[in-house]
């Protein structure tokens, strides 16, 4: 969209604002998102999920770009939809499902849903969706995505590109934390977009600008994510042996390449997929895999009687923690629990940047919830709810090595790399 | 000696064996213009190198190899720097296949070579900047060893009191740190392992009776026994790997494993040059070894185990059985009979004895994980197991 028409609807926008603003000011706050009734008007709902870019009724209170924040918290708190069901579970009332209709919760009063792009809606949409799952694909979604944003970006008259770009981007990242909760490999890279973004030169005309930060964004991706897979994968190749039975749970990227590499490499090996619900990825990855390659799937629960014949754990990771703790996909805490009662070495793929500074004892305070998808479940009622935990939290003590970019770690070592890349991380804060 | 040390102990540069070292700028401008290879000297073999200064008994084997190492940059041709890194990678590989037991040879080669590769080339002519390596590797040899063995033993008398000690074989640095200690008036009893195959906690026992300190040595088979009556364990070890465990002579791990089992403290002795970047996850996994003990009924599908192949294990049970009762069996030896003595202890004809197949069957070192280990003591400080591993992460970690 050109400056002008954006002008334009920024105009319209403010006169919008100015008719609804005590509606939008007392939907706010915290604790909010237990009331279901307030939707927006079922006739919007429809034209936006048409058009998504038509700002037919802009709730918006943009006036200036940097009014953003707050108008951004209040909409990841509003209600989502008409759903028959409580979105907060009664067990877990700090998690909540993804939006079923993030496209329409962006146009809730208060927000500026003209200012989303177009590349974010859709990544919203497919992340609500769990169309795109996996810390690395939504890393590179995310990535892509934003680097539209920025070419599509102008900066104002009486600013520069360094000191405003962040605050046009902002509300675009809380479009997507709203429609599911950021992972930690997307927190870290945007961390550091935001960190290129400020120490950008003032006088860097405004296209060089643009081109230098995609091409840093290319080369994050490749750095961080694309290389750190490929030296990942030889490092874990390393590890199995002709006769192994290789155990994974769930899918993960890293894990998928790194059997790929294996039997590339003509290695015998075979392997052991445990699987659960309420995604079940085990089968998406089983169709990836070589049809030659010899695999056992088993469902969490079999898992004992299979333990006995195998040699080998790897896991992916959706972040790993200072404490060394492995937080990724719900039952991988088991799974690691019962290999390691019998000795077999659990081995976690994860790159450097899904390396987080925080320490969390418990895999309860911060976790998400995934939509019953199973139509074998019960059906939800008002006293009947599914919890559908997507993550868990292995401790340190059932990992044996963590594999990254630079080399096998213990998980202890975690904390050694993470200060090692801390200079510039801190500086991005 | 220090600036030796320091820059190869500290210097980022990452050193993972899939990853061709970085050369210094310096370097990487003269490979360029320079790459003219002159025809070599009589070849240099480094293996027979390592070999004549491991006759020394008291060079250590990693030392050994930067000794060797440092010759074969002496005598080396190389105009340029990444010449120079490639002979020397080729000769620490040559070393590594040429060796029976590279494990803790390889630490000193890895050693070395990050050293060469990350030293700044303060000279503009090259054959200064290789005398200078020369010269540091020597330096390094001769008085690394030593000094981190003062310093070593210097940390462990802090742990020593009036105690009974089991050590487990034979280790340099564990004799200099109880001479240290029996020397510090320390009323100290020392408990010593055979250690076979090898047999040298014999030769631990005559040291320590020629210093008259007071030791006992026990069977490999009675470390459970004695061990409630022990303070503390001492043993040194061949490498330290990333991991923070150690590999050592064939029965440490079980040393280790009893001694967590009565609650006593395990402690490792190491000098800082034995630490290996290697990241062993089971016994089998250690670098460079074959591995050891096969079952004679090697059953063909091991090869690619399938969960129904645990079917077929039964089978093969049986039949390892029967091969078993096919050799004649040896008749149980009665108490009465004289006992065997130290050295080839298996000797014909001595019944109970195992043939010399049988124990080159066996390993000569294992694994010890890093959840058995109290300490490690080293030059550079005393660690935690994770602290060995935060160490030597921080230093190839890039």
């Amino acid at each position: 969209m050109t400056k002008a028409e954006r002008r334009e609807e920024q105009e319209k926008q403010r006169a919008a604002k100015a008719a609804v603003q005590p509606e939008g000011g007392s939907s706010g706050g915290k604790g909010g998102g237990q009331q279901q009734k307030k939707t927006p008007q079922p006739g919007t709902q429809a034209a936006e999920s048409n058009a998504p870019r038509t700002p037919q009724v802009a709730h918006s209170s943009r006036g200036a770009p940097d009014a953003s924040s707050v108008p951004t918290e209040k909409r990841a708190n509003e209600p989502a939809g008409p759903p028959p069901v409580p979105t907060h579970s009664r067990l877990f009332p700090h998690l909540r499902l993804p939006k079923a209709n993030i496209l329409a919760s962006a146009s809730v009063a208060g927000t500026s849903k003209a200012e989303i792009h177009t590349s974010i809606l859709r990544l919203a949409l497919q992340f609500s969706s769990f169309k795109i799952t996996g810390g690395n694909a939504r890393c590179i979604a995310t990535l892509t995505a934003l680097k539209s944003v920025i070419n599509s970006y102008t900066t104002p008259q009486g600013t520069t590109l360094s000191r405003h770009l962040m605050t046009y981007l902002s509300p675009q990242i809380s479009h997507l934390v709203a429609a599911r909760p950021m992972s930690a490999s997307m927190g870290n890279a945007i961390r550091w977009l935001k960190y290129e973004v400020s120490v950008l030169s003032i006088d860097l005309p405004e296209q060089n600008a643009k081109d230098f930060l995609c091409e840093r964004i290319d080369t994050y991706i490749r750095d961080r994510i694309t290389v750190a897979d490929r030296v990942i994968e030889d490092h874990a190749m390393e590890k199995i042996r002709d006769g192994d039975v290789v155990l994974t749970y769930a899918r993960s990227s890293s894990v998928e390449r790194v059997i790929k590499a294996a039997h590339e490499a003509k290695i015998q090996f075979s392997v052991v997929v445990v699987d659960s619900g309420p995604l079940f990825e085990g089968k998406s990855l089983i169709a990836t895999l070589p049809p030659d390659l010899s695999v056992t799937y088993v469902l969490l629960p079999s898992l004992s009687p299979i333990l006995p014949t195998v040699s080998l754990c790897l896991f992916g990771a959706h972040s790993l923690l200072a404490n060394g703790a492995l937080y990724s996909r719900a039952g991988t805490a088991s799974v690691a629990m019962m290999a390691r009662e019998r000795n077999i070495p659990v081995l976690v793929c994860c790159e450097t940047y899904k390396f987080s500074e925080k320490v969390w004892g418990d895999g309860v305070t911060h976790n998400e919830l995934a939509p019953t998808t199973s139509a074998s479940a019960p059906v939800p009622t008002v006293s009947l709810e599914h919890i559908n935990l997507l993550y868990d939290l292995t401790p340190a003590s059932y990992i044996t090595a963590v594999i990254t970019e630079v080399g096998l770690i213990p998980p202890s070592s975690v904390p050694t790399v993470l200060f090692r890349q801390g200079v510039t991380a801190a500086q991005g804060l | 000696m220090e600036s030796t040390a320091s820059p190869a102990a500290s210097s980022p540069l990452s050193a993972t064996p899939l990853i061709v070292p970085l050369m210094s700028p310096s370097a990487l401008s003269e490979g360029s213009d320079q790459l003219a290879p002159l025809p070599g000297p009589p070849p240099f073999d480094v293996v027979q190198a390592y070999r004549n200064h491991l006759t020394d008994e008291d060079l250590p084997m990693p030392i050994a190899a930067v000794a060797s190492l440092t010759e074969l940059v002496e005598r080396s041709s190389a105009q340029t720097m990444s010449q120079l890194v490639h002979e020397l990678q080729s000769g620490a590989e040559k070393l590594k296949k040429g060796t029976a037991n590279p494990i803790s040879l390889s630490a000193g080669c890895d050693l070395f070579v990050r050293y060469v590769t990350t030293t700044r080339q303060e000279h503009d002519d090259f054959a200064l900047h290789k005398q200078e390596i020369v010269e540091q590797g020597r330096a390094y040899a001769k008085q690394l060893p030593p000094e981190s063995r003062d310093k070593i033993s210097k940390f462990a008398l802090g742990f020593i009191q009036d105690d009974a000690i089991l050590t487990h074989s034979y280790s340099r640095v564990v004799m200099q740190a109880l001479l240290a200690a029996h020397r510090a008036r320390k009323r100290i009893s020392v408990y010593v392992t055979e250690a076979r195959p090898r047999s040298l906690g014999v030769k631990t026992v005559n040291l320590l009776e020629r210093n008259q300190i007071p030791c006992t040595l026990i069977l490999d088979t009675a470390v459970a026994y004695i061990m409630d009556k022990v303070d503390l364990v001492l043993v040194g070890s061949e490498a330290v790997v990333e991991s923070g465990g150690l590999i050592n002579a064939v029965g440490t791990a079980g040393l280790a494993i009893i001694a967590k089992d009565s609650g006593r403290p395990f402690y490792a002795l190491v000098e800082s040059y034995k630490f290996l970047r290697h990241f062993p996850l089971n016994q089998y996994d250690l670098p460079y070894m074959p591995t050891y003990l096969p079952l004679p009924a090697q059953h063909p599908s091991r090869g690619l185990q399938t969960p129904n192949h645990l079917l077929s294990r039964a089978s093969s049970i049986t039949s390892m059985a029967s091969s078993a009762h096919a050799a004649t069996i040896p008749s149980t030896p009665s108490r009465e009979q004289p006992k065997a003595g130290f050295g080839p202890l298996f000797s014909a004809g001595l019944s109970g004895g195992m043939t010399k197949e049988q124990v080159d069957q066996n390993p000569e070192v294992d694994y010890t994980r890093p959840e058995l280990i109290s300490l490690v003591v080293s030059d550079v400080g005393i660690l935690t197991p994770q602290g060995v591993s935060g160490y030597l992460v921080g230093v190839f970690a890039d």
